[in-house]
């Protein structure tokens, strides 16, 4: 031995602070290009999209936000597009969290951000307790969504939020909230979840209200399940299904444009607008094209990998 | 006003600072890793007791114990409800489990809890795997021969009667794909054949094959989670060079 590596070796034994250097690279200088990637959207975000369009303006939807920043690169995406689908049908919104103390901070926040931009354009203010209340964190989310399944009422019992010039107020005082006593009293059920929480809605409220999920990439292929088998009626999965929900928003489904072209046809739907002109990209359109990069980095160093074992194993052989 | 000196800027540099102190780790572990991580811990574990109390605990049970105070002067209080105190006693059980001499008592509010849970189980299975179960019962033979493949059903125009008939045939790739799942459910399920001593050659194969499957699914949600883990740094990467270098430090929006 001369105390030289093969190249094999080198290959293989890349220091590992080099290799994160190199991701950092791969996952920040993409930021700065974007680029649009074509997409052909998956039938469950069109399902998702289209059960939201479905709700008629003026009704009222529970929305479970249950997500912190923990998991922002996906979910808040999801968050304002969801959000900003309803608030543009003018669909009021029954907030709450199960997940994690921070989850309802962290919608309201959001929701503060969506309003600058609304009022930016021009658009109406989506007003606290006009068109949404925020009833707040549930720190047993098991037995809370159970006892929504007999009196959605009772589970809110005592929790309260910010009325314009009254203070905290029961949140059943809400005009949003008149009349709707149990979840079936809602059109649509929709969780935009980091954690568990997708699972626990459907084992207690699957067949009682339809149910929509936006979910974290890691969580869709069992959410896939649920989907498949019609106990949900539709959900974005992580990026890819933001990218989609973006995608939708400014195509609409069997929606033609100026030119008579129809960007994305189901045989399921008829007509269904999206919102051309208004601001649909969020993150899915910042942050796809720079996962493409990501992936393929790591292609290339598995094939680096591979190469420097055969070329080691080959030398070892000599 | 330079951003870097607004709130906003304040804000968002000390969250780049937070994400650099974490990330400092994958260089190896040191001091300013050690302090972000306390200072995250600190500020979760601080706000979810708060958020417990405002949220979980003042307005749905000690509002309604003590009596709604009136909302202006003038207006007269509302009345407690003096039974809701007996769930202090029954919560405050659970915490004697770290008293050696009376951890029995801990078992009441745990016993209650773990009976209430029992009690959903079987309605919960259900709700979860009903549905499934029944969804795993697919026509494995074509009844029609008309297309091999599904036919786009956006070109053909067909009247909404004729659209439905078409849908609800089944075509040989459809019957094809079901026969795999089918199979699919039987392997992954014989490999979970523990109770016996599986002798059989075709059980043995099958169990054999299961695993197989069982490691391509596993393939495939890892591959979700990796692009998850991707999508997170995307995210920390446009925090710090869009939302803080470009817009707060350049100035540039």
């Amino acid at each position: 031995m001369n105390g030289q590596k093969s190249l094999g070796e080198v290959l293989q034994s890349l220091p590992k602070q080099v290799l994160y250097i190199i991701l950092i690279v791969f996952t920040s200088v993409p930021l700065f290009f974007p680029v649009k990637v074509p997409n052909q959207p998956l039938e469950s975000s069109v399902d998702l999209y289209a059960s939201l369009m479905a709700v008629k303006p003026g009704e009222t939807v529970l929305f479970a936000s249950d997500w912190t920043n923990s998991t922002r690169g996906e979910s808040l995406g999801q968050f304002n597009s969801v959000m900003r689908i309803l608030m543009r049908h003018n669909v009021n919104v029954v907030l709450y969290s199960t997940g994690d103390a921070q989850a309802p901070r962290v919608a309201q926040d959001a929701i503060a951000k969506l309003n600058e931009e609304r009022i930016a354009a021009g658009q109406k203010e989506y007003k606290r307790w006009e068109n949404f209340v925020s009833v707040g964190f549930f720190s047993n989310g098991e037995a809370t969504i159970n006892g929504m399944g007999t009196s959605v009422r009772s589970s809110f019992n005592g929790k309260k939020d910010f009325a314009p010039g009254r203070g905290l107020t029961d949140v059943y005082e809400s005009p949003i909230l008149k009349g709707r006593e149990k979840v079936s009293d809602f059109p649509l059920l929709i969780v935009v979840t980091g954690s568990k929480t997708s699972n626990i809605t459907v084992e207690r409220l699957s067949g009682k209200v339809p149910i929509a999920f936006a979910v974290t990439g890691v969580m869709g292929p069992e959410t896939g399940n649920f989907y498949q088998s019609q106990q949900i009626v539709g959900f974005a999965s992580g990026l890819k299904g933001l990218y989609d929900l973006e995608g939708l928003m400014e195509d609409g489904v069997n929606n033609p444009d100026k030119s008579g072209n129809i960007a994305v046809k189901s045989s399921k739907y008829g007509p269904i607008p999206g919102f051309p002109g208004e601001k649909n990209d969020g993150q899915g359109k910042r942050y796809y094209p720079t996962l493409h990069f990501a992936v393929g980095l790591l292609i290339l160093a598995v094939i680096i990998g591979n190469i420097g074992m055969f070329l080691s194993r080959a030398g070892g052989r000599k | 006003m330079y951003p870097l000196f607004t709130y906003d800027g304040i804000k968002v540099t000390c969250g780049v600072l937070a994400t650099v102190g974490l990330y400092s780790v994958l260089y190896r572990e040191n001091k300013f890793y050690r302090f972000f991580e306390h200072l995250f811990l600190g500020l979760a574990a601080g706000w979810t007791l708060l958020t417990i109390w405002v949220e979980n605990l003042k307005g749905p049970w000690w509002d309604i114990m003590v009596g709604v105070p009136p909302e202006k002067a003038g207006d007269p209080i509302g009345n407690g409800n003096w039974a809701y105190i007996l769930l202090l006693p029954l919560g405050l059980m659970g915490y004697m489990v770290f008293s050696k001499k009376h951890n029995w008592m801990s078992r009441i509010p745990i016993g209650i809890i773990l009976g209430l849970w029992s009690g959903q189980q079987i309605q919960i299975w259900y709700n979860t795997y009903g549905k499934q179960i029944a969804g795993t019962a697919q026509p494995i033979w074509p009844t029609t021969w008309s297309s091999l493949t599904v036919p786009n059903y956006d070109k053909l125009q067909l009247a909404p009667d004729a659209l439905a008939a078409a849908k609800s045939q089944v075509y040989l790739s459809q019957a094809i794909t079901n026969f795999l799942f089918l199979v699919t459910v039987v392997c992954v399920l014989s490999y979970f054949l523990f109770s016996f001593d599986a002798k059989s050659k075709m059980v043995k194969s099958a169990s054999s094959l299961g695993r197989y499957l069982l490691m391509i699914g596993f393939g495939a949600i890892f591959g979700s989670t990796v692009l998850m883990r991707f999508t997170l740094l995307i995210d920390r990467m446009y925090f710090i060079w869009i939302e803080w270098f470009n817009n707060i430090i350049l100035n540039r929006h």
